[in-house]
This record gives C-alpha cells, sequence and structure tokens, in this order.
C-alpha cells in the first residue's frame, strides 16, 4: 500500500521561469506600445522664383484652373473656379460690399468651431471642379490669421481626397497637393 | 500536547499562479499588438492636442518642431516663449508670438536654432556620401490643434529663411 501512494506526483507544472520571461517582457513591451497612430501631410512653401510668362489662354482653351480656399470666419471662400460653381454667373456683390462666401458656416454668422464650416458643401464644389480639370492637382490653402490649425487640417483633408466618390479602388483623389499660403490679413 | 499542536500536517504551500499566467498571455498578446518601432514620437500633454486627420502616410526622422500653447520646442528643446493676446473681434485669449522676437515676419531665436541644424544636417550628409542622408530641408510639426494660423505662419515663414521647405504635420490617424 504504501508503495503504491508514493506512485503519485504532483502534477503541477512549474510555471516560475514563464512568470520570469513574461514580467521582464511585460515592461518592455508597454514601453514600446504607441495607442496613438500617427500620420503626417505633406506641405510645402510656395515656391518662389521669377514670375513665369503667362500667354493669355486662346478664346477656345480652358483657363488654367488656379484653384485657392479662403478659410475666413464666416465660412469657406472657393476662389478661381467660379465659372464652374456659378454656371449662371456669379451673384452680384454692390460695390464696396464684401464677396459673401461661397460656403457660409452652417449656424451663419461666424463660425464657432470645425464642424460649424460646411465641409460636405466644400467636398460638393471640389467634386465639380476635379469632373472639369481631372489633371489639376495642385490647390492653394489662405487661411485668415486667427483661423485655428484644426479647421486648416480639416481643409486640407477635405481638399485631399472623397471617400464616397471612389471608384471602387480606393477614395477619390481630389486635390492632394495643398501648399499653405501668406494669409489673408 | 501544545508541541503536538504545532506540528500540524503540511500545508502545500504552492500558489496557484495559473489565473495570472492566463492574464499574462492575454497582455502580453495586446502588448505584441500595439507594439510600434516608429522614429517619430509625440509626448501629448494639456498644452498639446494633435488634430484627426485621414492621412495616411507614415512619418519619417526629421527634424522635430512643436508649438505648444505656450512655447515652441525644436528636438525637444525649448527655444521660444509664446505670449498670449487678447482677440479684437471674438475677444478670445489667443497665443501670439511676442512682438520684440519678430523681424519682420522671421521670429529670430527660432531661427537661430533652425539654420544651425539645417547646417549640421547638411554637413553629416556630406560625409555620410549616402543620398538616404542628405538634407531635403524635411521638418516635422507639431502643432496643437487650437493655434492660430498667425502663430503658424510666421513659423512656417521662418522654418523655409533656414532652408526647411518640406512641411510635415503630425496629425492622428483617425481609425
Amino acid at each position: 500500500m504504501a508503495v503504491k501512494r508514493k506512485a503519485i506526483e504532483d502534477p503541477d507544472l512549474n510555471l516560475t521561469p514563464i512568470m520570469n520571461l513574461v514580467t521582464i517582457l511585460i515592461p518592455f513591451l508597454i514601453m514600446a506600445a504607441q495607442f496613438v497612430q500617427l500620420s503626417v501631410i505633406d506641405s510645402t512653401l510656395p515656391a518662389i522664383g521669377p514670375p513665369t510668362q503667362v500667354e493669355p489662354p486662346k478664346p477656345d482653351e480652358k483657363p488654367p484652373l488656379q484653384l485657392s480656399l479662403a478659410l475666413k470666419d464666416d465660412g469657406i471662400v472657393v476662389l478661381g473656379a467660379d465659372r464652374i460653381i456659378y454656371p449662371d454667373g456669379a451673384p452680384e456683390v454692390a460695390e464696396g460690399e464684401k464677396r459673401p462666401p461661397t460656403l457660409p458656416c452652417k449656424s451663419g454668422g461666424s463660425c464657432t468651431n470645425v464642424e460649424d464650416y460646411d465641409w460636405d458643401g466644400l467636398k460638393q464644389k471640389l467634386n465639380l471642379i476635379k469632373d472639369e480639370y481631372p489633371d489639376d492637382e495642385n490647390v492653394i490653402l489662405v487661411p485668415a490669421s486667427d483661423t485655428q490649425y484644426e479647421i486648416i487640417v480639416r481643409a486640407m483633408d477635405t481638399a485631399r481626397e472623397d471617400a464616397e466618390a471612389g471608384t471602387g479602388d480606393g477614395p477619390r483623389t481630389l486635390f492632394p497637393f495643398v501648399v499653405v499660403a501668406g494669409g489673408a490679413m | 500536547m501544545a508541541t503536538k499542536k504545532a506540528r500540524r500536517p503540511e500545508v502545500d504551500t504552492n500558489l496557484n499562479i495559473n489565473s495570472m499566467m492566463d492574464m499574462m498571455t492575454i497582455i502580453l498578446v495586446f502588448l505584441l499588438k500595439s507594439y510600434s518601432a516608429s522614429d517619430v514620437s509625440v509626448a501629448p500633454s494639456d498644452n498639446l492636442t494633435l488634430p484627426f486627420s485621414s492621412a495616411q502616410k507614415a512619418p519619417e526622422v526629421a527634424v522635430n518642431l512643436v508649438i505648444e500653447q505656450g512655447q515652441i520646442l525644436v528636438d525637444g528643446v525649448p527655444v521660444l516663449q509664446l505670449g498670449r493676446k487678447a482677440d479684437e473681434t471674438s475677444g478670445k485669449e489667443l497665443p501670439i508670438v511676442p512682438e520684440d522676437e519678430m523681424q519682420g515676419q522671421n521670429i529670430g531665436k527660432l531661427y537661430d536654432v533652425l539654420f544651425e541644424k539645417a547646417e549640421q544636417a547638411k554637413t553629416l550628409g556630406e560625409r555620410s556620401n549616402n543620398p538616404d542622408l542628405a538634407f531635403k530641408g524635411r521638418i516635422l510639426l507639431q502643432v496643437d490643434r487650437e493655434m492660430p494660423y498667425s502663430v503658424l505662419r510666421s513659423v512656417m515663414y521662418t522654418a523655409g529663411q533656414a532652408q526647411f521647405g518640406e512641411f510635415k504635420f503630425v496629425v492622428y490617424k483617425q481609425e
């Protein structure tokens, strides 16, 4: 009987070495863990050089697109594409009066935060312009002095691509080369 | 009798660490998943909240310029303290570059630091003979999302003067 009892061995696995390993690995991995994913938006300074001779456009040719987006506190002004945005001619502005923004703030008056700007409207307009100028990829951002950085980044995002207008293989690329200009005073 | 009581049958002193092992295994897998050996890191603080963006491009190593609420840092070293000024129209307090630091649009102190960085990077690029290390004028900009454009404009102008013409705005990737 006594011999039989001795045959029962302790079935516990010795986990101590594994525990040692894991306790060392965990602090190391916590240090190297990144909980926020970063990415970057490319932009360049506007090139400074001698002014190039611009040839007057021939009457039957499309005038070149010089698309700019002015980010003001009362909305976004799309510049350089009036012919597409206003096919029936730009709205009349009385002399001495400021031109109203192409895309006023959703709440009217001046925009209170990022979501107050009409980003969907801007996307729609940019899609229209891209239809007309499929080869153009440049856009110039002209923020006002007090425009917050967040709004500039959002404008860059909106101008770069449209996720909803994609044609199967990813989002539609609109105007990926964004240059930030000196700004409206 | 008292001595007999002290000699009770020996209790098994092994700690049961099975459940702890389970937990550790799960944590290990989770941490391995979020492991990243990225070259660029941000130190988020109350003064620096990056904006979210749909951009997908991975960051690369370059001179790191941080514009926080309150100060500008280059590669982790504070260069300039920002002042605050009430905006005329909204009345909100906005950060500004102190006027005595400005030479036109140029920020003197920042220019000196950046110019030195550019010269260092150029020398390094020339000596290494490695086209990958050549100076390309790249600069990473980590800017607080509430920073007004007036500050950003001066900083971008100064960086441009100091031969940094390729800006990379660092943002949080939207999930």
